[in-house]
């Protein structure tokens, strides 16, 4: 069929056209401003000198650079694997129930995230008080009979925003992998029955391997979502020691919108976007290669 | 065509111009940060106002998110003209909203328009509102860190003299034997949530005379001696804690609900509170209770105190309205001049003339702290000090903590000076 290429230009500078003007306002643009924005000594508002890379040397050199990165990365480690695991283990046991049971269920592990924020901070801020919070009785014990607050005592902060960050986000890694699961063809496990393979040889050799793209999709979100972690660590500190607890996003709030420096806000959010481009690729192309082998 | 279109748009623009000069009513957009017991006074006193000025001026008035949503808010939305006509503002921190340009100068003929000036209001106050002469704020009230008693419990101890307040509880050892006394059996001496702390770190630093801020000395905690009162200051408080007089760990609500189940006769807070309990025991839900000033337990009275104050944001691109600045200045004068149900919420009010009344004087237990007033230690004049500011951030990150025990009080201390001469 003959076409006139004029006409095939036409329709799709008209369907991705908006795309592209939106697109590049609205994200490239201001991408590009923020860069040349962090070598200036900018205030939050308005422009500011020139100062090269000097807002890099000072930022990379900063004690709480330095600790809100390996908060950030702790937050990770203790988010991203366990929520994967946490939710493909749910994924096949609600995988194995029927009709509207499954449905049940499924609504159940996915309701809380349909939650704001907010709502899910107050919730387990008083389901965890130290004074009146349901959770101190499994506290207790492990601290000789006394209660103990989960967010102001440092070393359990991040474990505890961990686990309400995996309580709350895992419904939608669930449903993920439950669309993997019923991809799997039925076919292929009876033909395993028959040859007599055993219910973790079908997992190892038929279901891991088979939905082992859904699950390097599920990790590389995750990871990039953890990356950005601010709401929760930032609820759960408000009052405490913040400096303590603080992740990389906090830390360019607190420049921007705390301190007014706006250049070196600029100059900690370049470092974030650099350090979530390089990881998500390496970590997606890791992945890859194993699911290829 | 053009022209006709561009004659309708004159003729409306006429028309628009004749309307509102025929109206005169003024619509002042208000925002602030008053959400707790005092905030309902706020809303009873801008009804006021509004019911007063109806036809003439309307108060438009939201409440927002105390402290950094506030001000971070308040910046943002100045710098691109969509703030509003009228805020309030710490006086702590007018240094630090000067310097991000977020205000904008109220002068002495704005002043004058309105009916007041400097001289109804005490100079330190009217000082605090201005930076380098420029007046940025008029000032409302002064609050401060006082001492809310359970009088049934303290007259059971005899702790109650005859004019019915309570008596031995000043120099530190005679503080502690009285909490000492009523601590045990699940009862604590005294409340005092871990976040709020510093305030009383504060008072006692500055009843040991410490010097907080000296530019020309260095900055933060000039001396040795300083940084050593600031930690003698940390260490009553973490022996309130070591002791059990004090929970170690307790949020703003649980410890006012210490205070009002009578597990604590003592509560230390700002007078914001007064309202709470005032409704409470109107209520008949609460005992026998009383506020005085905190207890001297170094060598000269002293106690933390910030005011709240009034200032015009600088909307960057809006033309100055010079109709709506005289309605915004009207609203601040009418305020200040009827700023005595605004004590009602516990504070004490800028304005002298309503200060010095004969029915600010009577108010109870109002006066029986007002001298505070008089004591206060404030924040030091500096781009770092207010809340949501660094030096607020200083006091969370090692102050409070060392209280706990989670940090050492000397090295809270010398980490404090460290951090914000470092922001210097």
């Amino acid at each position: 069929m003959l076409r006139d290429r004029r006409q095939e230009w036409l329709t799709a500078l008209v369907l991705v056209g908006p795309f592209v003007l939106i697109y590049g306002g609205l994200f490239v643009w201001p991408t590009i401003q923020m860069v040349m924005l962090s070598f200036t000594k900018a205030p939050l508002i308005g422009s500011g000198d020139w100062v090269g890379i000097d807002n890099y040397l000072k930022i990379l050199s900063h004690k709480l650079f330095h600790s809100a990165f390996w908060n950030t990365a702790y937050f990770v480690l203790l988010t991203v694997i366990p929520n994967t695991m946490v939710s493909l283990l749910i994924a096949m046991a609600v995988n194995r129930l029927n009709g509207w049971v499954q449905g049940f269920v499924l609504a159940c592990f996915f309701l809380p995230y349909i939650l704001p924020v907010s709502v899910v901070f107050l919730a387990w801020n008083w389901i965890i008080d130290v004074q009146y919070g349901l959770a101190q009785v499994f506290v207790r014990p492990f601290n000789g009979g006394e209660p103990m607050s989960l967010t102001r005592t440092i070393p359990a902060f991040m474990p505890t925003v961990a686990f309400v960050t995996v309580w709350w986000t895992m419904g939608f890694n669930i449903l993920l992998f439950i669309a993997g699961l019923r991809n799997v063809s039925p076919e292929i496990y009876e033909a395993a029955q028959l040859d007599s393979a055993g219910r973790w040889r079908q997992f190892t050799r038929i279901t891991w391997p088979l939905i082992w793209p859904v699950t390097a999709l599920v990790l590389t979100i995750q990871l990039i979502a953890q990356l950005k972690i601010f709401d929760q660590v930032y609820l759960f500190s408000i009052g405490g020691r913040q400096d303590a607890t603080i992740t990389l996003v906090q830390y360019v709030y607190k420049l921007a919108f705390q301190q007014n420096k706006g250049g070196e806000a600029a100059t900690a959010s370049v470092l974030l976007f650099g350090m979530i481009v390089i990881l998500s690729v390496l970590q997606y192309q890791v992945l890859r290669v194993r699911g290829d082998k | 065509m053009t022209k006709s279109l561009r004659r309708l748009a004159l003729a409306s623009t006429a028309f628009l111009v004749l309307a509102t000069g025929a109206m005169a009513q003024q619509t002042v957009v208000w925002w602030d940060f008053l959400a707790g017991g005092d905030g309902v006074r706020m809303k009873a006193l801008i009804e006021a106002f509004n019911t007063e000025h109806a036809g003439e001026i309307t108060i438009e008035n939201t409440t927002l998110e105390w402290g950094t949503p506030f001000y971070t808010k308040l910046q943002t939305s100045a710098a691109i003209g969509e703030g509003p006509d009228i805020a309030t503002y710490h006086l702590s921190r007018i240094p630090l909203a000067v310097d991000s340009g977020t205000l904008s100068e109220i002068t002495d003929e704005d002043m004058s328009g309105a009916g007041i000036s400097d001289a109804d209001f005490t100079a330190a106050a009217s000082d605090a509102g201005k930076v380098e002469g420029t007046r940025y704020a008029v000032p409302f009230d002064q609050h401060g860190l006082i001492l809310y008693y359970n009088k049934d419990m303290l007259a059971e101890a005899g702790l109650i003299d005859d004019d019915g307040l309570p008596t031995g509880l000043d120099g530190l050892e005679n503080f502690n034997a009285v909490l000492a006394q009523f601590t045990g059996d699940g009862k604590y001496g005294l409340s005092t949530p871990t976040g709020d702390r510093y305030r009383t770190i504060y008072s006692l630093f500055g009843q040991q005379g410490g010097t907080m801020f000296d530019e020309a000395a260095g900055g933060f905690f000039p001396t040795d001696a300083d940084v050593a009162k600031l930690t003698s200051a940390i260490d009553v408080v973490k022996g309130w804690v070591d002791s059990g007089y004090t929970p170690v760990q307790v949020e703003s609500p649980a410890a006012l609900a210490l205070f009002t189940s009578q597990q604590s006769p003592f509560f230390i807070m700002g007078n914001w509170e007064i309202p709470t309990f005032v409704d409470l025991h109107a209520k008949g839900e609460l005992f026998e209770w009383g506020a005085v000033e905190l207890p001297t337990l170094f060598e000269t009275k002293a106690a933390w105190s910030d005011s709240h104050a009034f200032v015009v944001p600088a909307n960057a691109g809006k033309e100055a309205d010079a109709d709506k600045r005289a309605a915004v200045m009207k609203v601040i004068a009418w305020m200040d001049q009827h700023s005595l149900d605004w004590a009602g919420a516990g504070h004490i009010p800028a304005y002298n003339a309503v200060r010095d009344s004969a029915e600010f004087q009577a108010l109870k237990p109002q006066s029986d702290y007002a001298g505070f007033a008089d004591t206060a230690v404030f924040d030091p004049r500096t781009i770092l000090a207010g809340p949501a500011a660094p030096l607020g951030d200083a006091w969370s990150n090692y102050v409070n903590p060392a209280t706990t025990g989670e940090i050492a009080p000397a090295d809270a201390a010398v980490q404090m000076r460290d951090d914000l001469n470092g922001q210097l």
